[in-house]
Parts: structure tokens; sequence; C-alpha cells
């Protein structure tokens, strides 16, 4: 489990990355915060020849507030997502999904911004930043800059928006403040990737539910979101009952995987059970 | 609940034996000051491995030249440039003469080569070493070894593997047969006796050790002597396997056993690396080390269990068992060196702590193309355990009474023991089970969690159904023929013991350091356990199958006794005194004769005897006891598990565990009780999360742990242990083995829970445990608002 030899290069700033990596192209491999590139290189899946870290890269580092949106810079680890007050106020859908992600260690390394372009249908950011809507930004070469919506971001398994010679910078969150949150991750052992997970957060009003977006972790290619629920939930009461019917088609339209911990069947199966939980959680009921 | 078990102290002059003294390793352990294989390695070369990517295939060609001419490569090695006497590694247990006549017990010899040159048998079986200055290096190069397969269909099931029209695995054995045994006794049953006849098939998967560290080789020539470092359990049968394969006398291998990280069977085992290693230690003239890494554990170390079971178990109105019937299968891969223990093993443990009068057994290991095997942590009685039980529970269903009830009417009690059963054991001595009441330990863990306790969970877990198990098991353990124990006399007047039981981490520090104070009458600060080490003690065995405490703690018992005793004669000869006027006290000797008081330390002593001293001539205080048993001793146990499955998922969770077992003398009750704790996490992690599982063309697919799924502590509850300590005459301490006793019976307990979770709708019949199909059980009960 040694990787294969590579060049390291690890630039100050975004232009010096960006300029890095239209150097190298496809023999490079860009560098996060490593929790999914180094086992990969560590079991020789993958062999570039120059790895871009950008560890250096600190404008991409941090979480700001533009008035209706929360700017999370690419390079933001897991632990300082989890740590931000203006996340869990704003976009607590994402604070409770990344909680969930494997175990401390591995949450004060890995990047929110890695995770999304690393594009694992298993883990835990997809499905709330697509049920979020949130938006994110790319840089591409020649200063070029340009917004791509969550929804159109994630193209198929391990397959993002981002180019080969481009950066993902920025996520853009609208603010769900006062919006109920809750992340319903299936796995056998803690530190797991989801098998099935459910992003739900819900705007409630008078004991009902008002606006929903629900977001569902390995239930095929890309992160999915349960629009048909969304639409079910919306007018109606925060109780079990009506929650469970209005989430028993949860897995509609979705092509989850079959492997060693479920098949396909049981992951749709998952898929109505979380979406409840998810819901009822994220509702407060 | 009742409260834990009492932390006995230790007291001044009381025995040390029986007291919860701390474990003198933890402080270097838990600060990192532990010597692992991994931290001797500065200044050698790295070896690495090719490993087969074929599970079946022949080989038809190897070119090692574009490796050979890479940077930092000192040589690649097939196995035709290995100077071996022999190419394969022997069996290390020979069935006894008595056992084989009784049960028709038999196996050939297996041939795996150390690096095979024309076929190999699994995926991850080592086939090219390759010593580069570094492992980076070292692994680059391997990828510039061209190897050459013709792949050959690969033979995944025990069952296929036996058919009549199957191709053989290893040429020379073209029935893919590699052990047998057959167990017939009773009378047989008259047919109206019969209330109720269950059948059943029972699989348990496959799945091992996976300990925290992997292996590891380090090997240093020394003039003719080759040194090797490895990450063992057992480093005599290490030097007897490097010594078979290279022709090397005994006095040329020194075997040393460093900090080990866990063993649990999997390092009970002589492997290709292990003389690999020493053998381009001495070829390449340098310092060689070998540090497996994760991946080549999960498909290059010995693995356990993959079992199945064809059972027929008939009883009678009231749920006496009259008849007991299993024909099993293990699937051993590509190789087992413990064949003949685990297909004995499971077949003695199928007998099981009742009263059973018509038994017929049979049982045959298969090659597959799957990773070799040897005897994980339990090593059959698992399996063997979970096809009596299940069976049990199926006929008590039937019956309508309780799987309670049905084991209160089997087991033996204290009226029915000792309790003779008509089979030799595997060392050709009538069995006989020397416990005390088997009963008492069903009463006991049901005290400890009475079937009561489903109601009060249930109220708390709304979104589980739930539901109680019980299983129990008995356990020979504390196997021949022997073991070794050393105790000498250090100059400064301390002692060091030493012995071929190595510790893969179970406190042996400590527990021998007690028995070896207790037998010198000394205070436990004087003693040092050494790590084994061939050279400090000639002979040996080693650690597995329950049996270090039984027989290591005997032998250091008699040593420090004798060394005891030589020592009082020695004394008196200083004072001038009678010997039976010498007492021995915490720091040496005392004498009085009424008049006059003499004292001589242990140090005083030590300097008698060292060159120029007044007994120089006497030679030092040293002694080196080898313990042979009569046979072996036996510990049962029943357990009980409350466990919670998720009406929306199916999902088990494990909420309350209890263990009561009927041991020995316990040396050190804390040791013991992290003994069995530890065996449950394991047996739970067997019933419900691992599984080593191939592709239909052979290729392993669980080889990261996101595909073998260990637990971890939210997967373990709390566990409840109880003693009921039955000393045993059959060694001098009267302790039993309880390595595997928490182990043994987790899978039939958590399958019987699961089963009573949901009221019968599932049959629980193969580990680990799915999930999916249990969730339209729970789904129904919940629809039905039960």
């Amino acid at each position: 489990m040694i990787p294969a030899s590579f060049d390291y290069v690890a630039p100050q700033s975004l232009t010096d990355a960006l300029a890095a990596l239209a150097e190298h192209g496809d023999d490079a491999k860009v560098l996060a915060g490593g929790q999914s590139l180094l086992p990969i290189l560590r079991m020789r899946l993958n062999a570039p020849s120059v790895v871009i870290d950008l560890g250096k890269v600190t404008e991409l580092q941090g979480i700001s507030d533009e008035g209706d949106h929360l700017v999370i810079g690419a390079m933001t680890t897991y632990a300082a997502v989890l740590a931000s007050e203006a996340v869990s106020t704003h976009a607590a859908l994402l604070s409770k999904a990344v909680a969930t992600v494997a175990d401390p260690q591995i949450r004060h390394r890995g990047t929110v911004g890695g995770a999304l372009v690393h594009a694992d249908p298993a883990g835990d950011v997809g499905a709330p930043v697509l049920a979020l809507d949130a938006e994110l930004v790319i840089a591409g070469q020649g200063g070029a800059t340009r917004t791509v919506p969550a929804a159109d971001f994630f193209e198929d398994l391990f397959t993002t928006a981002v180019g080969e010679d481009e950066l993902l910078t920025q996520i853009r969150i609208p603010k769900h403040t006062g919006w109920g949150a809750h992340y319903e991750k299936f796995v056998r052992v803690s530190h797991q990737w989801s098998i099935v997970a459910v992003a739900a957060t819900v705007r409630a009003e008078g004991g009902s539910i008002a606006e929903a977006r629900v977001g569902l972790t390995n239930m095929g290619s890309t992160p999915l979101r349960a629009t048909a629920v969304e639409q079910a939930l919306v007018g109606q009461s925060a109780t079990e009952e009506a929650v469970r019917q209005a989430c028993a088609r949860a897995a509609d339209g979705t092509n989850p995987p079959s492997d060693l911990n479920g098949d396909a069947d049981y992951r749709r199966h998952l898929a109505s059970v979380l979406t409840r939980r998810a819901v009822l959680a994220a509702a407060g009921a | 609940m009742s409260a834990p078990p009492p932390r006995v102290t230790h007291g001044p002059g009381e025995p040390y034996v029986g007291t919860s003294v701390p474990r003198v390793e933890d402080q270097r352990l838990l600060d990192g000051r532990g010597r692992f294989l991994a931290d001797l390695a500065a200044g050698a070369l790295s070896v690495v491995f090719l490993r087969s990517t074929e599970a079946h295939a022949v080989i038809e060609s190897i070119d090692t030249t574009r490796a050979t001419d890479m940077p930092g490569v000192v040589g690649v090695y097939t196995g035709n440039d290995l100077p071996l006497a022999r190419d394969y590694i022997g069996s290390l247990h020979t069935p006894d003469p008595g056992f084989v006549a009784a049960t028709g017990f038999r196996m050939p010899e297996q041939r795996l080569a150390i690096l095979p040159v024309d076929r190999v048998h699994y995926v991850g079986q080592p086939v090219v070493a390759l010593v580069a200055s570094d492992r980076y290096l070292g692994e680059d190069a391997l990828e510039a070894v061209d190897i050459t397969y013709r792949p050959l269909p690969a033979v995944l099931d025990p069952s296929a593997s036996l058919a009549p029209d199957a191709a053989p695995i290893h040429p020379h054995l073209p029935d893919n047969e590699a052990g047998r045994i057959e167990v017939e006794f009773g009378d047989d049953v008259a047919a109206d006796a019969v209330a109720v006849t269950v059948e059943g098939t029972y699989r348990i998967g496959r799945h091992g050790a996976v300990p925290l560290e992997g292996r590891g080789v380090l090997a240093r020539v020394d003039g003719q002597r080759v040194s090797v470092w490895t990450s063992t359990q057992i480093p005599h049968l290490v030097r007897q396997g490097i010594c078979e394969a290279t022709g090397w006398s005994v006095d040329a291998v020194r075997v040393v056993v460093p900090d080990v990280g866990g063993g649990f069977g999997t390092k009970a085992n002589v492997y290709a690396e292990e003389v690999v290693v020493p053998v381009l230690a001495r070829l390449t003239g340098h310092d060689l080390v070998w540090v497996e890494d994760r991946q080549e554990h999960l498909v290059g170390s010995a693995q356990g269990r993959d079992q199945v079971h064809r059972t027929r178990l008939s009883v009678d109105r009231e749920g006496r068992v009259l008849r007991w019937e299993d024909d099993f299968l293990l699937d051993i891969g590509a190789g087992g060196l413990w064949v003949a223990g685990v297909v004995a093993n499971t077949a003695i443990h199928l007998l099981g702590p009742y009263r059973i009068p018509r038994v017929r057994l049979r049982g045959r290991a298969a090659f597959t193309n799957k990773t070799i095997t040897a005897q994980y942590r339990g090593a059959g009685r698992p399996e063997a355990c979970f096809a009596l039980e299940r069976s049990l529970d199926d006929a008590a269903g039937r019956l309508g009474i309780t799987p309670v009830e049905i084991r209160r009417r089997n087991l033996l009690t204290a009226a029915d023991l000792p309790y003779a059963q008509p089979l030799p054991y595997r060392d050709g001595v009538p069995i006989v089970y020397d416990g005390g009441d088997y009963l008492r330990c069903l009463d006991s863990v049901l005290e400890l969690l009475p079937a009561e306790t489903v109601e009060r969970l249930a109220a708390e877990h709304p979104d589980l159904t739930i539901g109680h198990g019980v299983g129990c098991y008995i356990e020979a353990t504390g196997r021949g023929s022997f073991e070794s124990g050393r105790v000498r006399l250090t100059s400064t007047g301390g002692f060091e013991v030493a012995s071929g039981a190595a510790s893969a981490g179970q406190a042996h520090e400590t527990v021998f350091a007690q028995v070896a104070a207790d037998g010198l009458g000394c205070s436990l600060e004087l003693v040092t356990v050494r790590r084994s080490d061939t050279d400090l003690v000639r002979h040996g065995v080693g650690t597995f199958a329950s049996r270090s405490a039984v027989l290591a703690g005997s032998a250091i018992r008699r040593a420090a006794e004798q060394l005891l005793d030589q020592a009082t004669g020695r004394a008196a000869q200083l004072l001038g005194v009678s010997p039976d006027l010498v007492k021995s006290t915490a720091s040496g000797f005392a004498a009085a004769d009424g008049s006059s008081e003499w004292e001589i330390s242990w140090a005083d002593l030590a300097t008698a005897c060292a060159p120029g001293g007044a007994q120089e001539q006497l030679g030092p205080l040293d002694v080196v006891e080898y313990f042979h048993p009569e046979t072996v001793t036996w510990t049962m146990g029943a357990h009980a598990a409350v466990v919670g499955v998720h009406r929306g998922t199916g999902a088990v969770s494990v909420l309350s565990y209890a263990v009561a077992h009927e041991g020995g003398v316990e040396i050190n009750p804390q040791v013991v009780e992290g003994q069995v704790i530890g065996g449950v996490a394991q047996g739970i992690g067997g019933a419900l999360l691992e599984q080593f599982r191939y592709s239909p063309t052979g290729q392993p697919t669980s080889t990261t742990l996101a595909e073998y799924l260990l637990p971890g502590t939210c997967d373990v509850p709390d566990v409840q242990v109880r003693h009921l300590g039955v000393a045993t005459p059959c060694n001098p301490l009267g302790v039993r083995g309880a390595g595997e006793s928490g182990t043994i019976a987790v899978s039939a307990t958590v399958a019987g829970a699961v089963e009573d979770a949901l009221h019968g709708l599932v049959r629980v019949s193969e580990t680990p445990i799915r999930t999916g199909p249990l969730r339209a059980a729970a789904e129904q009960i919940r629809r039905e608002g039960q």
C-alpha cells in the first residue's frame, strides 16, 4: 500500500494552482484533504505523475456570510464546517450531514470541496448541497469563473462539471434560516460510507410543512433530489402518518446500486424509511 | 442487573494468583513504548511479495528481467531461486493414533508451495519475492515483474469441490479432500420415542481475526545463525517450519517474538513469508524485513470458519435429545496446516454440554481456491455450537417449549459430572468432562440477563422489535502435548520467566509473573516475564487453543517451585543451618534457631552462585520445566443476548449481553473478564458483520475495511461476565482455558435472539446474519401491531 512515484507541487495561490493544472493536464491529480485520493494512490488504483496539493492555497479556505448566501471555500474542512455557527444557523442540513462523515480524524483533514469533486455517490455532502440548492463556483484558465447549480454539477459516478483544467473554489448556499434539518444515515458500522442516507430540510408553519427539500445519498450514480416527496410534503401536517404517505415513493426514479451492503430493492425500501425519519426529525415532530 | 464481578486486590502475604493485579505491560503498550515488528525494521532492506491475481491458474512464465533492473532492487526471486530442502510447509499437528482409530480421521499431506512456480491456488498467494532498498522502490519494481497466467476454473464451493467430477485443485490430491472424520455412538432410537425431528442446513460464513497489527518478519544473519523476529503466536513451530523447509539445524535458527498486536489464531500458523525472508537474508547477506499491509492481510493471512452443517436432531416429548446427526463440510481454502485441529474440534464440540445418547457425525474438509485457513479463535467450536444450538432452538419451537427450557432439560448437571463420552479426545485419552454443574451456568446467565429484560428494552426502543436468546458451549482447553516454562534467578536477585507460549497481548507478562511469584514466594516486582525467544527456551509449542494459562502457567509454576526448593537448600548451606529451619520471605530467606536469626537475600544467593561465589560450582539457579497434561480440561459456559431488530430497516443491534462460564481458578480475574468480553466482541463481528466474500471467479471482494466490516464500539454492548470457578485436578494451578469462551456461543445466541425478536417469522441459519431478509418480518410485526 505505497503509491507509485509522483512529483509534488504545492502552489500558494489559486492562480498558481490553475497554472500548475494547465501545465500538467491529465497527468495531474488535485490533492485536497487527501481522504479519498491518498487511499486511491496507495492502492495504486491511480498513478498520476504530479500531485497538486491545494493545502497552501489559503484563499480557498473559510466560511463567509454574504447576505442571503453563505460562501464556503472549497478547501474548508468538515471540522471547520461543523464548528461554524453560520452554517448551523443558515444551512443546518449541511452541519447535520457533515457530523456523520467518518470520524473526527477524517473530518479534520477532509474538505467539503474535495468530497464534492470526488463525487462518490456514497459521500455525505452531495445530497445536502443538492437539497439546499447550492451553487458551485468553478475557476478556469485565464481568470474565467463560472457558477453551476448543484443540480447540474453532478454528472455521473465520480464525475462532475469541473473540467480537467478547472478547480472548484466555492460552494454558495442560499440561507435556509429557520429551516429544520436532519440527515438520516444508514450504515452497518458508524464510520463507514452511507449504505443509503437522506438529507431533509423543512420550513414549518403552524404545525404543517410549508416547504421541504430532500436529497438522497447513494441511491444512484449521483446524489439525487426526491422532488416528488418534496411536493407531496407541502401543506402536510408534520405527523407520522401524513409524512409516511408523502415519503412512500422516495425511491421513485432512483437507480440504486446492489453491493455487499444491500441490494437495490433493500436500498429502495431504506430510502422511504429513512426519508420519513429524516423529514419527521427535520420538522421537529 | 447484578453488580460487576468483585475486583480482588492483593494483600501482603497473600498469593498473587486469584487477584486482579494491574497488567504490567499496559503502561508500555499504552504510552507507545511497545516494540512491534515494524519498530525493529531500521537498517533492514525491504522484502515485498508479488501475489497471485488469479484464484486458480497455471503459471506459464515469470519474467523478472525488467524488475531486476529497476532502481533500488537488490534481487528478484521466484520459487526456483530459493535454496530449499522442501518447498512446502508441513502440517502443524499429527493426529493421535488412538483418535484416528476411533474416528476414522484421515488427512492427506498438503504441499502448498512456499513460492509456487507452476500453479497458483488463491488470490493473494505469494509468488515472487523482491528485495529492494526500501518498500517504495520495492512496490514500484513489483509492477515490472511479468507473470503470464493461464486461468483454470476456480472452485469456490466445498460441495462442488468434493463432487466426483470436480477438477483437482492440488494435482497430487485428486479428490480435493483435505480431511475426514466420522463419529458414531449409541444405540439407534425407537421410532415411537421420537416426538420431533428437526432438520437444518447451517452455514457459518468465512471470517477471520483481522488483528490490529498485521504479520511481519525480520531476519538477520549472524555468522552461521539466522535470527528471525516474527509477529507470531508459535515461535517454536515457526522455527520448525523454517528448518524443515531449509534443512537448517534448529541450532542455526533463532525465532524471537516482539510485542504482538493481536493474533487470534491467524498468527498461530507458519507462513511462506516466514521461510522466504530468512532464506533471502542468508542469500543476500542483508538484514531483511517484510511488514504485511492491510490489503495483503485481507487476502494473504489465514482466515477461518466457512462451514456448512446438515443436521438432524430428534427429541422426545419432554424435549430430551435422543439423537443428533450432522454431516458437515469445511472449506479450508487452498490449504490449512491445522486441518486436523479444526476438523476434530468441530466434531468433538458437536457433542455439546448435554446428555446425548445417540450421535452420528461426519465431517469432510474440502480444498477450494480461496485464501488459506488456520485456527481462528474457537476453531470449529463456534461452528459446532451454531449447528447444535440452532437445532435445539428449532426443536424447542416445534415442541412449544422455550429455548431455555430445552437446554435445562438436557444440560449436564452436578449429578452427571464428571461425564464420560464414548470417544477419545484428540490426544487419544477418553473424553471426560471434568466440570462441576453446567446447568448452573444457564441459571446464572439468566440471572444476569433474564428474559424479562425484553420488556424493559422494548419500552426504551419503540423502533425495535426485541428478542432474547441463549446459547451454551463446551470447550476443551489446555491441549498438549506440552509447554515450556523457565524461571531463572538474575544476577541482581530478580527473576526472569520465559515460555514457549508467546503473548499476542493476553497479559502473559502479568499472569505468568503472578504464577512465578507465588511459586517462589517472592514479591511480584522481582519477576520479569521475557518475550518468547527460542534461545531462552529451546522447546515450546505456542499460544492458541486456550492453552497458555493451563500449560505454560503450570510449567512456570513447577519451575518456580523447583527453583525455590533448590534455593532453599543453597540458602541453608550458606547460612550453615539445617534446611528445615529456612523459610522463604518476600525478598529471600530467613532462618531462626531460637537464639539467632539469619537472613539471606535473593541477590546474595545470586552472588554466591556467580563465578567467585561460594556456590559457583553449583551453577546458576535456572530451571526449565515441561508440563505435559494428561489430557484437556473442559470449560463450559452459557451466553444470553437481548437484541433489537429495527422495524423499518431490519438492522440488528445487540442491546445487552451476558456470559456465565465455568472456568477454573482465575489467575487474574480482570484478565479473564477482558478475554471473555473481547471474545464476545469478535463473536458479534462474525454474527452480524464480518465476511470474506469472493466473486464467482474467485476474486476476493472484501479487500478493504470498507467491505470487511469490523464491529466498532457502537456495535458491542457492555458485557456482563460471571465466573463460576470449578478448579480442575488436571494441572497444578487448577486453571481452565478461557481465551475462546467469549467467542464460541455468540453467533448461536444472537441468532436465537433475532428469531425471538421476529416472533419466529424468520429462521436464522447462516452468519453473518443479513439484515435485508429480516426487514420484511419486522415490517409484518409492525403492521400487525405486535
